[in-house]
């Protein structure tokens, strides 16, 4: 396929005044691993979430295989798509969230099947096989009957990544997938988006984990004050930053580590 | 002793018990042979039948219209918002019996109703109000309508309190609004809303007695019509008291039995109460548990 999988042009996203972020150019291949760092309040969730437009961006526009997002032209118009024409663009971007986000009422394996039937239509003897297929894979297969009041963070956060997988997307967004984990539960939710990125899925990852940028990521973009200030291959931006508010950044990274 | 107090109120109470018990047995007044002769007698299980169905029926076109109105109360568009508000203003603030009151001389405002174009247009159908308004429609009409309102204010709480985050991930998957609400939202607001509905339904079942302003021969205006007729008022009183706790003490059974069916999997985080405390459960007791 030419060009990119994920296209971001010229974005900029306002809160009432407060500009969050201030023009956004991005590029992302297929079979990419993209890490987005940088300080708290840079845009860095906002700029993911306005990549599958949970946020409408003020001006800009965010392209998958060439495909406008939230958008589409009629004629020579450009029209804001409904909640539903968004919904069937919205399956091909898979999202993790710090904080979850399982359905409660739901079982483990029930949370991973609810979307392939609901959205789908997969019958639902398929779909069990699909995802307990799944569910191995992340290492929730014993847990298939739980329900997530009864799972530590770290199952939680496997079990969502598995439930939006169930979708087969095109490409997937992490929100600080680990950040809400206890110390000793984050290495089993990198080691499976680890394994996710050696199985050639396209990534986008906003964390604070630099270890994981470093080995996995293909590049390193360093966000701060809603613009990327700097961005290239891990080793290059974390051993030999060019920008002084990058070089401050990994330095306070590397105090707190 | 530590604690007078309780010894000399653990006695005066026993001392209460004993007298009440001891009216129970030994006053004639309550003819407890009368209300036996009565209790099974067949216009009081139709009044009875009656007063189930009236509870149930109102129930559920109370909860339907409630959820309809939950939605529009929390829609995005304004006119649904304000036209829900009005609705709950209204028939929250209305009484029961004088709206039963009303729709019984419905007529008297609308001599006929009619599906048509409105103000003067043609009319594709009509009905004479007084053939569609009888007793028991004026009943349900307004025990449901009243129930619709506070159903729908329990039910904005409920559909509220599941997290944006669920909503949100429910977007990313792919599914709509409607599957969001369907499959995600309401099957939680509903689970967090039984407990109340359980108590409104309770509730609901008292209020049907004041359908004997309309001469429904229901639970009560059976036992009234049998003691105006054979003046044995205290023991067809006995009666409907009677059955009335009977009919409260399945409905919290079944409440606990339903909250249960609906808690699977969220067992470990509550703790079991059984059915015969939740009798004197207080209203919305559970809510500050889990809220807490
Ligand atoms: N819904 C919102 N309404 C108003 N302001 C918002 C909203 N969401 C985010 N902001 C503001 O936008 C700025 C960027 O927020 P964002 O969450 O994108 O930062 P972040 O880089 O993800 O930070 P963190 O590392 O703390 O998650 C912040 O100043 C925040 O207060
Ligand atoms: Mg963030």
């Amino acid at each position: 396929m030419a060009g990119p999988l994920l296209k971001v042009e010229r974005l900029h996203k306002a809160f009432g005044t407060h500009e969050v972020l201030r023009g956004i150019d991005l590029e992302i291949d297929e079979g990419e691993v993209m890490c987005i760092v940088g300080p708290s309040g840079s845009g860095k969730s906002t700029l993911l979430r306005c990549l599958n437009y949970l946020e409408k961006p003020k001006s800009g526009a965010v392209f998958l295989k060439d495909e406008p997002i939230g958008v589409r032209w009629q004629g020579d118009r450009l029209y804001e798509m409904t909640f539903d024409q968004l919904a069937r663009q919205r399956r091909r971007m898979g999202m993790v969230f710090q904080g979850f986000h399982l359905f409660p009422h739901k079982t483990v394996l029930e949370n991973v099947i609810e979307a392939p039937i609901i959205v789908n239509r997969t019958p639902r003897r398929k779909a069990v096989e699909e995802a307990m297929a799944l569910l191995e894979k992340v290492g929730m297969k014993d847990r298939a009957h739980y329900h997530p009041a009864q799972l530590s963070g770290g199952q939680q956060q496997r079990t969502a990544i598995a439930r939006s997988l169930a979708m087969r997307p095109e490409l997937m967004l992490f929100d600080e997938p680990t950040s809400a984990l206890d110390p000793e539960l984050v290495g089993e939710v990198l080691a499976t988006m680890h394994q996710l990125a050696d199985e050639g899925m396209t990534m986008v990852v906003v964390t604070h984990e630099m270890g994981f940028a470093r080995e996995v990521a293909d590049e390193l973009v360093f966000m701060d004050e809603g613009v990327i200030v700097e961005q290239g291959k891990p080793a290059d931006v974390l051993l030999n930053p060019q920008h002084e508010r990058t070089q401050t950044f990994l330095a306070r990274m590397r105090e707190e580590a | 002793m530590r604690h007078p107090g309780h010894w000399i109120g653990a006695v005066v109470l026993f001392i209460c018990a004993a007298v009440f018990l001891e009216i129970l047995v030994t006053n004639q007044n309550l003819q407890w042979p009368v209300v036996a002769s009565y209790l099974f007698s067949p216009d009081i299980l139709e009044g009875l039948g009656r007063t189930i169905l009236l509870t149930l029926l109102s129930m559920v076109i109370g909860l339907a219209v409630g959820v309809v109105l939950a939605i529009m109360r929390l829609s995005a568009n304004r006119l649904f918002r304000v036209v829900s508000w009005g609705w709950i203003w209204f028939f929250r603030g209305v009484p029961p019996l004088v709206q039963m009151i009303f729709w019984y001389n419905f007529a008297l405002l609308m001599p006929e109703v009619s599906i048509g174009i409105p103000f003067g247009g043609p009319k594709l159908a009509a009905w004479d109000t007084n053939t569609l308004i009888s007793p028991f429609s004026a009943a349900i009409l307004g025990l449901a309508f009243t129930e619709s309102a506070y159903a729908a204010e329990m039910l904005r709480a409920g559909i509220q309190a599941v997290s944006g985050g669920q909503t949100e991930a429910a977007a990313t998957l792919g599914m709509t609004q409607l599957q969001t609400l369907r499959r995600i939202v309401l099957p939680q607001a509903l689970r967090i809303v039984i407990p109340p509905i359980g108590n409104d339904t309770i509730s609901m079942l008292k209020f049907t007695s004041l359908v004997s302003v309309l001469a429904l021969p229901d639970l009560l205006y059976s036992a009234q019509m049998i003691y105006a007729r054979t003046y044995q008022t205290i023991p067809l009183l006995v009666v409907a008291t009677l059955w009335y706790l009977v009919l409260t003490t399945v409905l919290t059974v079944l409440e606990h039995a339903v909250e249960r069916s609906f808690s699977v999997g969220e067992t470990s985080r509550r703790a079991h109460t059984p059915w015969w405390q939740r009798l004197f459960r207080r209203p919305f007791a559970r809510q500050r548990e889990q809220a807490a």
